[in-house]
Parts: C-alpha cells; sequence; structure tokens
C-alpha cells in the first residue's frame, strides 16, 4: 500500500513536533491511543485566554506514517482557530485531506479523538 | 450422535473438520460462517494442545491441497481453493497464543457489550512516557539500558500471556459473568502496546 505524497509530506517533515507545557493553565493535553495497532498519540494546545483562539499546538506520535501524519495535520489545522472551531474538525475531513485508505482511517479519528481530549482537558482545567 | 453434529454429506459419518470427510475422503461444502476451531475440528476453548493443532492441520492440508483437485469438476477444484485458504487462516491464527485468544474472545463476546478499547488505569500514560524514554537510549545508544528495557517489557508480555489460559477457564466456569471478558480485552490491548515497545528494539544475539 503506498501512502499518499500528502501523508509522506507530513511523515518526513512532521509540523509542530513537541510538547507545551503541562502545568500551564492556557495549555490542554490530550493522550489518546489506539489499541488495534498499539499507537499512542499527545496533541496540545495552547489558548489565549481573552480570545480563547488556540495560538499553538504541538504534537508527539508513536505510531505508523498515517497516524504521524493525521496528527502533523490536526495541529497544522487547529491553531488560529477558535476552540469551537476546532472542536468542528471531524476525522473525514482529514482522510479527505491525506487520501487514506480505509485501513487508515482509525488513524484520522485518532487525532481527532486528540483534539477533543485537548480541548476538554483545557476546558476542564479553566472552568469559571 | 447430537443432531447439531454436522455429518458428512456423502457417508454421514460425524465430521471430525468440517472441510473433510477422513472416513470416505470427500470435500465438504462449508457455511460462510464457519469458524477456525470447525475447520481444524477442536472444541471452542483456548486449551489446545499444539502437537494436535500440528497434526491435524498437516492432515488437511495434504488432503484438501488443490494440486489433487486438478482434474476434478470446476466445483470441487474451487472448494479445495477456498477451503486450503480458510485453512491457512484457521490454523495461523489458532497456533499463535495471541492470536488465538483474540480470536477467541471474539467469538466469545459476540452477544456481549465489551469495551473495546479498554486498558489498565494509567497505562496509556505509562506508554507514552516509556515511547519517549525508548527514543532517548535508542539515541545515545545505550547497550545496557536498553536490554534492560526489553528484558522488562518482555517479561510484562509474557505474564500477560499466561494470564490467558487461567481467564478463558474462568469464563468457561462462570459464562454469565462479562468482567473476565472484559479483562481479557484489556489484557489484549495492553499485550500490542508492549509489543509495539518491542518492535522498537534492536536485538543484540
Amino acid at each position: 500500500m503506498a501512502y499518499s505524497e500528502k501523508v509522506i509530506d507530513h511523515y518526513s517533515e512532521p509540523r509542530n513536533v513537541g510538547s507545551l507545557e503541562k502545568s500551564d493553565l492556557n495549555v490542554g493535553t490530550g493522550l489518546v491511543g489506539a489499541p488495534e495497532c498499539g499507537d499512542v498519540m499527545k496533541l496540545q494546545i495552547k489558548v489565549d485566554p481573552e480570545t480563547k483562539e488556540i495560538i499553538d499546538a504541538k504534537f508527539k506520535t508513536f505510531g505508523c506514517g498515517s497516524a504521524i501524519a493525521s496528527s502533523s495535520l490536526a495541529t497544522e489545522w487547529v491553531k488560529g482557530k477558535s476552540i469551537d472551531e476546532a472542536m468542528s474538525i471531524q476525522n473525514t475531513d482529514i482522510v479527505e485531506e491525506l487520501s487514506l485508505p480505509p485501513v487508515k482511517i482509525h488513524c484520522s479519528v485518532l487525532a481527532e479523538d486528540a483534539i477533543k481530549a485537548a480541548i476538554s482537558d483545557y476546558k476542564s482545567r479553566n472552568q469559571d | 450422535m447430537a443432531f447439531d453434529e454436522p455429518a458428512c454429506h456423502t457417508c454421514e459419518t460425524t465430521l471430525v473438520s468440517r472441510l473433510f470427510c477422513f472416513s470416505c475422503n470427500a470435500l465438504q461444502p462449508f457455511p460462510r460462517e464457519i469458524d477456525f476451531f470447525e475447520v481444524l475440528g477442536f472444541p471452542v476453548s483456548f486449551e489446545l494442545k499444539s502437537a494436535e493443532l500440528e497434526e491435524r492441520y498437516q492432515q488437511l492440508s495434504l488432503e484438501l491441497h488443490p494440486d489433487f483437485y486438478g482434474s476434478a469438476p470446476e466445483a470441487e477444484q474451487l472448494l479445495s481453493e477456498t477451503a486450503s485458504a480458510i485453512l491457512n487462516t484457521a490454523y495461523k491464527t489458532l497456533h499463535e497464543p495471541t492470536l488465538r485468544a483474540g480470536y477467541l474472545l471474539h467469538l466469545l463476546a459476540e452477544k456481549q457489550q465489551l469495551d473495546e478499547r479498554s486498558l489498565p488505569e494509567g497505562f496509556l500514560a505509562e506508554m507514552f512516557f516509556l515511547q519517549e524514554e525508548l527514543d532517548e537510549l535508542l539515541d545515545s545508544v545505550n547497550s545496557v539500558e536498553l536490554s534492560a528495557m526489553h528484558d522488562d517489557l518482555q517479561n510484562r508480555k509474557k505474564d500477560i500471556e499466561a494470564d490467558y489460559a487461567p481467564l478463558f477457564k474462568k469464563h468457561e466456569e462462570h459464562p454469565e459473568d462479562s468482567g473476565i471478558l472484559q479483562q481479557l480485552q484489556t489484557h489484549l490491548n495492553a499485550e500490542r502496546y508492549l509489543r509495539r515497545l518491542l518492535e522498537r528494539i534492536p536485538v543484540a544475539d
């Protein structure tokens, strides 16, 4: 099975790899895994407390090329978005952008779950 | 003989394998929803003697081999091909204990609502931590610590594998307790993460 050009691009030059300070109140951390393949993905967002806009995002994924590409793309997409806009990103958008084959759809689901987990972590730590 | 025991479609002898009659040497038309235990003729159980499995597989693969049906009617040629294919898949699955455990759980859990993604408490965070630690060890080529990590993961994997047989036995004794199946699911999930870590560690011989 051949990877699409976009998967290879993200896989060979992943965007936004790294970590944000977990204890920072403006940072939300999502840690998710895919038990069917043993992949594990951490995605973090940093939110501007005034505008509620996502100003930074980082990820680290241990998994196949499609999982890395999906999470790399996810960090690119959430940056500059409001929390609500980021919540509306669907795994199917990722599948389409990266032309993922059916057997790799779970990688895009993982990335969507990671975004949602990071947002929900941020929200739970910033309840007024 | 019980009514639901499958019988040969030509000589009516009770079948060992659903694929072939050892009495009259006839290929058997088999149902689509056949399970791997029926394919090889063993009871649906985790307990399986590997020597017996091996022997049955060898016998059947010889009998079903498409080479023997080269001049047979087309329907029989086709049947020997599909039967051989399913025999190979069934053997590969039942032969390897972890695959057997996963397959058996899939059969047993059909009617139960299991959480398919369950993991032990804190396990995912630990796996992420170990993956990062492994990155560092691989970068620094620290062979002593790498092999210590390898042994540690290998032992944890073995501990999980050693639990499959007693857990399936417990399930046979208490089929109504779905907690046992859930425990098996958690074990299988955890083992996959350990395998992924182990795959990344080069083994020194």
